[in-house]
């Protein structure tokens, strides 16, 4: 029975579009890497965090005007507020409702309630216990009037701040790799500590010694000696005492030597790492993404043409030589082996990718660049550069949306130049943008203005603009050659294919925005 | 029958032998690499095998005579250039089109005498480049390629007589009658230099000028036969 109230109210949520919206817009404000209002909320989050800890420090030494009381309410109230809405899209407990419901009514059996409330426990408590949630937590938790002894967890509210430092997570990253090297200087170090306060106090704990009162002086004073700071509070008197500090002294020195070369070590070796995931962070918020696979001298030229119309794109290439040319021209790029499947999951499938371009010269690995894309995400757009015309085909089974077989363009335009020369000259000139003269399309939607108007109307003829092709609704499967200017009228979503003077064409995309507004 | 002269049978080179009509050109490739020269061999065209020293061979083969035509389409840049100098000083009237790698080598081949430059990585990035910036030209542009077969670009000629000659650009209407779209022209007057449709001149057409035109492949056909082009 109540089960069955857990399922209604599930599936009745799924339909609800406010809640739904809802959810979604506390998504984009907290969690959202793309959204636009989530670096606002962060410098919020930020700007109380500082001002808490300030009044904190403010407070220790000086009596606090009322009004202050106000600002750590409203603090921690916003505090509440985000850790809530962060338990509340931790999870889609409505999906995970129905998706039990409909495998219990596959095996035809009833939902229990038992185990729904299973699935939303399990849910949440791995929110609730994620590292991140307790530092909320944890953060919140000096508010509360009884526990103001607890004050000094409000310092927890600085570990909340790293939450937006990136870096920071990937330092600690690379120290875990060094796990080893580290448990055993650990182990090294506490051994020490342990043999020579232990020696220590046997020796000088006995009264000898006005400072050593407890083991834990002893302790104390090993670990400060080993540290090399040696403050000198308390120092050996008696001659057993002065050689096992001697021992500790050097034993010590080694300890920090190596300590410090495993960790300069492990970040020299990981900083490329570091600054690639930088780099992949920085792709993972851009939309529509142009992905380039090889950085040869097709890829190189294609990625100065995209730069040049400001497409955000990604090269992936292993060649060292290569990526440091991308590096040199400030291009994004990630040096990757792209014949492995992590790879292209992580910079392909990851990120919002509208395009991929495989440029490498070599064709088998063009072919599994392509396949990989293809089997995961059909949507995607492939272009690929075949280097031997046999394989053309394969690229073509293979669902390559677009082959490109650079010697085979070549040669005809080469026997284009013996047959026509003049003819020659013209394609040269605006197929590799040589001259003034471009092709361009300008799309008509949305400007009822323009709908109905014939071409000469809008003033084509008087910019010296030719249409070459009208496509109907954007496609190539419906298109009309040469419109006559004088008589064919603009229907809407028509896509004009012109040519003329950049210039002139620029115009005419300008008139349209402006009719649009 | 014009003579064309390849010089390397690299990729480019070997689509270019391909390419070439066999019933128009009387095709002769060299390379440096008796590899390729077999393989030339073997794909059925006339190759030589040669190790450029001196002009001899470009002579032998007939540059400064009979042939019209040179591509020098190997990858080694250097032999290129060689090659292209070695002919231009033989023959000041050959065409020579000349294999680029990179977009900046095109002024020293230019210097060194070649008409034209050519890159395929360039040419495959722009096509590459008009895939994702402008689909719906590219899309149109593919109708006009090789194997589609649909549309065409063509030019033509004036002969003498024709029922063009004579005449000045803005009182012919004979492009659009036949459905085809005219891109400019090649103005003998105005030089060796094409002049686009955009530059708005009204140009008289004399016989001997070339116009560029767009069209189906049988609108221009019978475009041509009413210029008397055929």
């Amino acid at each position: 029975m109540i089960a069955r109230l857990f399922v209604s109210l599930a599936y009745f949520l799924d339909a609800f579009t406010a809640y739904k919206n809802t959810k979604q817009f506390i998504y984009n404000l907290l969690e959202n890497p793309k959204s636009k209002i989530k670096p606002y909320f962060d410098g919020l989050i930020i700007f109380l965090v500082f001002i808490t800890v300030f009044i904190l420090i403010y407070s220790i030494a000086h009596e606090l005007p009322d009004y202050v009381e106000i600002i750590e309410d409203i603090a921690v109230s916003i505090f509440i507020f985000e850790w809530l809405g962060r338990f509340w899209i931790s999870a889609d407990l409505r999906h995970e409702i129905i998706r039990y419901h409909e495998k219990k009514l596959e095996e035809k059996k009833h939902s229990n309630f038992i185990e729904i409330l299973m699935i939303i426990l399990v849910q949440k408590l791995k929110f609730i216990f994620s590292p991140m949630s307790i530092i909320d937590l944890l953060a919140i938790l000096p508010a509360y009037r009884p526990l103001r002894i607890l004050r000094i967890f409000l310092i927890f509210r600085l570990l909340k701040i790293f939450r937006y430092t990136k870096s920071l997570n990937s330092f600690f990253k690379i120290l875990n790799d060094k796990k080893f090297e580290f448990n055993f200087l650990f182990l090294v170090a506490i051994f020490f500590i342990f043999m020579s306060s232990t020696t220590m106090y046997v020796f000088e704990g006995i009264g000898n010694n006005p400072n050593i009162n407890s083991y834990v002086d002893t302790v104390y004073w090993a670990i400060i000696t080993m540290a090399t700071v040696g403050y000198g509070d308390i120092t050996p008197v008696t001659l057993n005492g002065k050689i096992v500090t001697l021992f500790l002294v050097v034993g010590g020195f080694f300890i920090l030597v190596l300590a410090t070369s495993v960790v300069t070590n492990a970040l020299s070796e990981k900083m490329e790492i570091v600054r690639e995931n930088k780099l992949l962070s920085q792709a993972n918020k851009l939309s529509n993404l142009i992905v380039i696979f090889g950085f040869g001298r097709m890829g190189q030229t294609l990625a100065q043409a995209l730069r040049k119309e400001r497409k955000r794109f990604v090269i992936i290439d292993k060649n060292e030589q290569s990526i440091s040319r991308a590096k040199e021209l400030g291009y994004l790029f990630v040096k990757a082996d792209a014949g492995e499947y992590e790879v292209i999951e992580k910079i392909v499938f990851k990120n919002d990718v509208a395009k991929v371009v495989i440029t490498t010269e070599n064709d088998a690995l063009n072919l599994s660049i392509l396949l990989t894309i293809k089997a995961e995400n059909n949507k995607i757009e492939v272009i690929v550069r075949a280097n031997s015309d046999e394989n053309i085909k394969k690229f073509k089974i293979a669902k390559a949306d677009f082959v490109i077989f650079p010697y085979e363009t070549v040669a005809e335009m080469a026997v284009e130049y013996i047959g026509s020369a003049v003819k020659f000259d013209a394609i040269d000139n605006i197929l590799l943008h040589k001259s003034s003269i471009t092709l361009d399309e300008i799309d008509i939607h949305d400007t009822t203005e323009m709908v109905g108007k014939t071409l000469a109307q809008i003033g084509l003829e008087k910019l010296s603009i030719q249409t070459i092709a009208v496509l109907k609704e954007g496609g190539i499967k419906n298109f009309i050659f040469n419109p006559d200017p004088d008589t064919y009228k603009i229907e809407l979503n028509d896509s004009l294919v012109v040519i003329g003077e950049e210039k002139n064409i620029l115009q005419i995309k300008k008139n349209i925005a402006r009719q649009l507004t | 029958m014009k003579k064309v002269l390849i010089f390397g049978y690299t990729k480019t080179g070997r689509e270019i032998a391909k390419l070439l009509p066999k019933n128009e050109y009387d095709l002769y490739i060299i390379d440096e690499n008796p590899m390729r020269v077999a393989q030339a061999n073997q794909d059925g065209f006339f190759a030589q095998h040669s190790v450029f020293s001196d002009d001899k061979l470009l002579v032998d083969m007939g540059i400064g005579a009979d042939v019209s035509v040179l591509f020098c389409a190997s990858n080694d840049e250097s032999l290129n250039l060689f090659v292209t100098l070695s002919a231009r000083s033989l023959d000041k009237e050959l065409k020579i089109l000349t294999l680029i790698q990179n977009q900046k080598d095109e002024k020293r081949m230019i210097l060194a005498g070649a008409n034209r430059t050519i890159s395929p990585y360039g040419v495959g990035a722009i096509k590459a480049f008009r895939i994702i910036d402008k689909p719906k030209v590219s899309s149109i542009l593919n109708l006009f390629a090789r194997q589609s077969n649909k549309l065409s670009i063509q030019e033509i000629e004036i002969p003498k007589g024709s029922i063009l000659d004579g005449l000045y650009f803005k009182d012919v209407s004979i492009f659009k009658e036949f459905d085809t779209m005219f891109l400019g022209i090649l103005d003998r007057e105005m030089g060796d230099e094409f002049i686009f449709f955009t530059k708005g001149i009204n140009h008289k057409i004399d016989c001997g000028d070339v116009v560029v035109v767009l069209g189906s492949k049988e609108n221009i056909k019978k475009l041509k036969e009413k210029i008397g082009a055929s």
